[in-house]
């Protein structure tokens, strides 16, 4: 089972489990329709918390907390007769505790070879679009307050301008 | 924690609230009964290694507080990140830096005297000692011990201990308010011995 590590280098994990920890839950219902009647292994049941967000101002500029955001995570293993199944971790923004348990579901399948190809198509294809679209919207609104500082003096050619410089 | 050792961990209790207090409830009665034999619910999903109960117990005690020294035996063995997914404690190398140490069967117990003692203003700073026995029985020829929560006397036949352990045991009295106290365990059983315990009279086992 390490080979599945091996196979999707933990690089590629790490980019679904981004997209699935903003994944929102009509989308992962409608793709693990089918996965989620069986009752999975726990290892940690959701558990709703606290996480410090951190931010940083420039490139170089010294870290500091920007505020506490709701998280919901959990971690388990899908019910199948050998125990060395993948095991699924989620962490989500929010309180929603199934949406979490769906989203480990989502890793644990991920991880699974044969199962990879057509949940990158069911799942991971339209939640980068439903993200991307997202993005676009959002962009496409805070464009609308854009404005585009002129430098109006130096047009004007006045002698201001010389003075200063 | 790396991805492969998560794969393999083992999951907690089966009702979280519930199997942490019965073990805290039991770890509780040991160490006001000193001595005595108790049964240790372990209603968890357990490591490959290490005793049932003393699993158990480490998983219903330790928190992200606690600093935690594992036995060479255990450190190495899937019970270690099973322990530090499930509770979030921190494992230590040394054994003079750990709240909680636990020994494996076989394997060499520290010094007690080289453990946490706490201070004479904060006795209760210091380690707790869980250490794995083959076998504990209630009746003699054994150890006989007296203290408080012992009406008389109590026997305890502990097999499996360093022979020089009476001997530490004794020093680790006299410390008092200073000292370590100790669980000794079977895969089924669980006995305290507090710090307030006296070892009175040793017949070879």
């Amino acid at each position: 089972m390490f080979q599945t590590f091996d196979k999707s280098s933990p690089h590629a994990r790490k980019m679904w489990l981004a997209l699935l920890a903003r994944a929102p839950q009509p989308l992962l219902d409608a793709a693990l329709a089918q996965h989620t009647h069986t009752q999975p292994q726990w290892l940690r049941r959701p558990e709703t918390g606290l996480m410090m967000v951190q931010g940083r101002v420039g490139g170089t500029g010294e870290r500091f907390n920007l505020g506490e955001i709701t998280v919901t995570r959990c971690a388990l293993r899908l019910h199948t007769a050998n125990s060395d199944a993948p095991v699924g971790v989620s962490y989500v923004l929010g309180r929603n505790h199934h949406q979490a348990q769906l989203a480990a579901v989502a890793d644990a399948l991920l991880q699974d070879p044969a199962q990879h190809a057509e949940l990158e198509a069911s799942l991971l294809t339209p939640l980068r679009e439903h993200l991307q679209a997202k993005h676009a919207a959002r962009h496409a609104r805070t464009q609308t307050t854009k404005v585009d500082f002129l430098t109006v003096a130096r047009e004007a050619g006045g002698d201001d301008e010389g003075d200063e410089a | 924690m790396k991805a492969q050792d998560l794969q393999h961990i083992a999951a907690s209790f089966n009702h979280e609230a519930f199997g942490s207090q019965a073990v805290f409830r039991v770890a509780l009665d040991a160490l006001s009964h000193p001595g005595r034999l108790f049964h240790m619910p372990t209603d968890c999903a357990l490591p490959k290694h290490g005793q049932a109960a003393a699993a158990a117990m480490m998983l219903g005690l330790l928190d992200a507080d606690t600093r935690l020294w594992l036995s060479p035996a255990l450190a190495v063995s899937d019970a270690a990140p099973w322990l530090r997914f499930h509770t979030g404690c921190q494992i230590v190398t040394h054994a003079n830096e750990a709240h909680f140490v636990w020994v494996a069967l076989g394997d060499v117990v520290p010094t007690l005297q080289s453990l946490r003692l706490g201070s004479d203003a904060y006795p209760d700073q210091s380690a707790t000692c869980v250490i794995e026995t083959p076998a504990l029985h209630a009746d003699g020829p054994g150890w006989t011990l007296q203290g408080p929560g012992i009406q008389d006397q109590r026997q305890l036949r502990v097999t499996g201990l360093a022979p020089d352990f009476t001997e530490q045991w004794q020093h680790n009295h006299n410390s008092f308010p200073r000292g370590v106290d100790v669980f000794l365990t079977t895969p089924t059983h669980v006995v305290g011995l507090p710090r307030t315990t006296r070892i009175l009279n040793t017949q070879e086992a």
